[in-house]
């Protein structure tokens, strides 16, 4: 029988479970989203090294910008399709982002690439060339341009604006519910606004299409660019900013080539196509792969809090709950085969068969209370299979990490003074960490009723030769000095609801990776624990 | 002559199932065993059983579950619980649930006879 797998039954019974989940392990919000995470060295460089790849592109097209490159007539569809596509996901990953953290910053860019999304339609739709070759269609898919290259930089300016600000203060809707109706309002919005350009272009065609070639209407479509990367620049602290200020410098150098060449179907219009498909393109790749290492991360930050849940779960309490379920029951077998013999052997005529099936019963529980007896035993030998070097240091961090709460609310203030160069040692994880749970429990329990500062003292040091030393004193009631022999007997307890386990089995622990573990009074007051493994084993 | 009245036992440790089944036969009672609360469940026993005798903690539908479910089937049969692992909260919910007797692991068998004979006497009533 398995002991261990035992306990963890017992405790994940729902109506049995008193663990709370572990304290650490848990990634905090600035690990889990873009628009919080700080980039690293490697994606500035990362991000520098487009830019700069962009910008070369950009230079190195110049010269041939004006050349003519002929009319592709699948070029815009396609385009227009690869644009839906890439805007529509980055879109959605963004809406993600924003379903977890209720930014209005994120909303805003989400709602920038849905609206982009949007606008990929009629865009491609009115393309002049593709289905009919009017002025007025000319200028309709020009406007349709222009309220792009104004709206896209707007919602950029306004995430720049929000992202400072804290997180939507009014409770939002349920996400999906959010994202159909917000869906929705971008497509009647962009059909409006269709609407709007196509009407105003057929009332007053000249007006629009002189407006459009003129140097204002470039600039400040230009300025309006560059206002929202600087914001970007000025504002950056977020991966996401920075991958947007790729998008960005990806949407000027598109914007520079159309205002430089002023044609269609040149070198330089269908590179300012390619130039910023591919900046987009790079963005969402890098947003999915930022993603995906994000769910990686998430996935093991959650089969960490489980590994620690159920070392957790192994405290003395859980472990006696056990023992005391799996003793309890071939005893109560016994009891009962026993007043059952008895009842059949007081018959006018005893039964003897039915008696002496009810003693071969009580015989078969007798010895599973002895295998019992032998698993706990078995639990803490020396069992080379689990052992790896160990950095006790970073245990003991583990331990505190997971009794923080417990520490917290027992007022309890630590004080650590770990060695920095303290030897690995070779032992089992799970069985070193039960100790260091019994220790800080019992120091816990020993300060519940001081009205002195309660506080935990821990150190790691080297003991020679080669040895590590662990110690864990508190400033609670001390050990009485006549007991102080007894304590690391099993049974022994001074507390209302202890089984007296932890110590024995604490000590077993510690003798079975060849140590040794004893109690000391503290110098003022309370108690020390202290145990010393073998250390210089190499990392 | 009328025929005994029918106990049900219910644990996954096979050594109590038979303890307890020995103890109620040596009563002049009938019993049956299950495994499981499923097998029980399952079983055409349900409608005979004057009284269940049932261990709390098992593999799939523990006792309170199994008592609950009886319950809304609007089955009346008189409980009386077993526990190895005896927890206050489990045995406030299942005497709020009417069960009859609530007993720790290891128990003193006169108080399971005291259960039992209540529990026929008040199956007999119904």
């Amino acid at each position: 029988m398995n002991l261990r797998a035992l306990a963890q039954n017992i405790s994940s019974d729902p109506q049995a479970d008193t663990a709370t989940p572990g304290a650490t392990g848990v990634l905090n919000e600035q690990e889990i989203l873009l628009s919080a995470l700080p980039p690293s060295r490697a994606q500035k460089r990362l991000t520098l090294a487009i830019v700069l790849a962009l910008l070369a592109a950009f230079l190195a097209t110049l010269p041939f910008a004006g050349m003519p490159l002929g009319y592709t007539r699948e070029f815009i569809p396609a385009y227009a399709a690869a644009m839906f596509v890439i805007f529509l996901i980055t879109s959605s990953l963004l809406f993600v982002q924003f379903s977890i953290v209720r930014s209005r910053a994120l909303l805003a860019i989400s709602g920038g690439y849905l609206f982009s999304t949007l606008m990929t339609i009629p865009w491609a739709l009115t393309f002049p060339d593709l289905f009919e070759q009017t002025d007025m269609a000319s200028t309709t898919w020009g406007l349709l341009s222009t309220l792009w290259h104004v709206g896209f930089p707007l919602f950029v300016i306004a995430y720049t604006l929000l992202k400072d600000a804290g997180p939507a203060t009014r409770p939002l809707h349920r996400s999906l519910s959010f994202a159909v109706v917000s869906s929705a309002a971008g497509v009647v919005i962009v059909d409006v606004l269709v609407f709007l350009v196509t009407a105003a272009n057929e009332t007053m065609p000249s007006t629009l299409a002189i407006f459009e070639r003129s140097y204002i209407y470039w600039n400040s479509l230009l300025l309006l660019a560059f206002l929202a990367l600087a914001l970007l620049w000025a504002r950056r602290h977020s991966v996401l900013d920075l991958w947007l200020m790729v998008v960005m410098c990806g949407f000027l150098i598109e914007l520079c080539l159309i205002f430089l060449v002023g044609r269609r179907y040149v070198v330089g219009w269908y590179a300012a196509r390619v130039y910023f498909l591919i900046s987009s393109t790079l963005v969402l790749a890098i947003l999915l792969s930022e993603t995906a290492l994000l769910y990686r991360r998430l996935a093991r930050s959650v089969m960490a809090q489980r590994q620690e849940r159920e070392a957790r779960l192994m405290t003395m309490d859980v472990l006696s709950a056990a023992i005391a379920h799996e003793m309890n029951q071939p005893l109560a077998s016994i009891v009962t085969n026993v007043d059952a013999a008895t009842r059949w052997m007081g018959r006018p005529t005893p039964d003897l068969g039915e008696v002496k099936a009810s003693l071969e019963q009580i015989r078969n529980s007798a010895y599973r209370a002895r295998d019992l007896i032998g698993s706990i035993r078995a639990m803490v030998k020396k069992d080379d299979r689990n052992r790896a070097p160990l950095d006790l240091n970073e245990l003991v961090r583990e331990v505190l990490a997971l009794m923080e709460r417990e520490l917290q609310r027992k007022a309890i203030s630590v004080e650590l003074a770990l060695e920095e160069h303290l030897p690995f040692t070779k032992g089992d994880r799970l069985q070193l960490q039960q100790v260091l749970t019994n220790l800080i429990t019992n120091a816990i329990d020993a300060m519940a009723e001081n009205k002195r500062p309660r506080i935990l003292r821990i150190k790691s040091a080297i003991q020679e030769p080669g040895g590590v030393l662990i110690s864990v004193a508190d400033t609670g009631k001390g050990i009485d000095p006549a007991t102080v022999d007894r304590i690391f007997n099993p049974l022994f307890t001074t507390k209302s609801d202890g089984m007296g386990m932890g110590l024995a089995i604490s000590r077993s622990i510690i003798e079975g990776h060849d140590g040794r573990l004893w109690a000391t009074a503290n110098a003022d007051r309370g108690s020390v624990f202290q145990f010393v493994l073998p250390g210089n084993i190499s990392a | 002559m009328q025929t005994p009245p029918l106990i049900s036992i219910i644990d996954d440790d096979e050594s109590m199932r038979c303890a307890v089944k020995s103890l109620v036969t040596s009563l002049g009672l009938n019993a049956r065993t299950f495994a499981s609360a499923e097998e029980f469940l399952r079983s055409s026993q349900v409608e005979h059983t004057s009284c269940l005798i049932t261990d709390l903690q098992m593999p799939g539908l523990n006792g309170v579950e199994l008592q609950k479910m009886l319950l809304a089937q609007d089955r009346h049969i008189p409980i009386i619980f077993m526990t190895a692992f005896p927890e206050e909260r489990l045995r406030t919910r299942a005497i709020e649930a009417g069960a009859l007797g609530f007993l720790s692991k290891p128990f003193e068998s006169q108080m399971l006879i005291n259960l039992i004979e209540k529990a026929i006497e008040i199956s007999r009533k119904e």
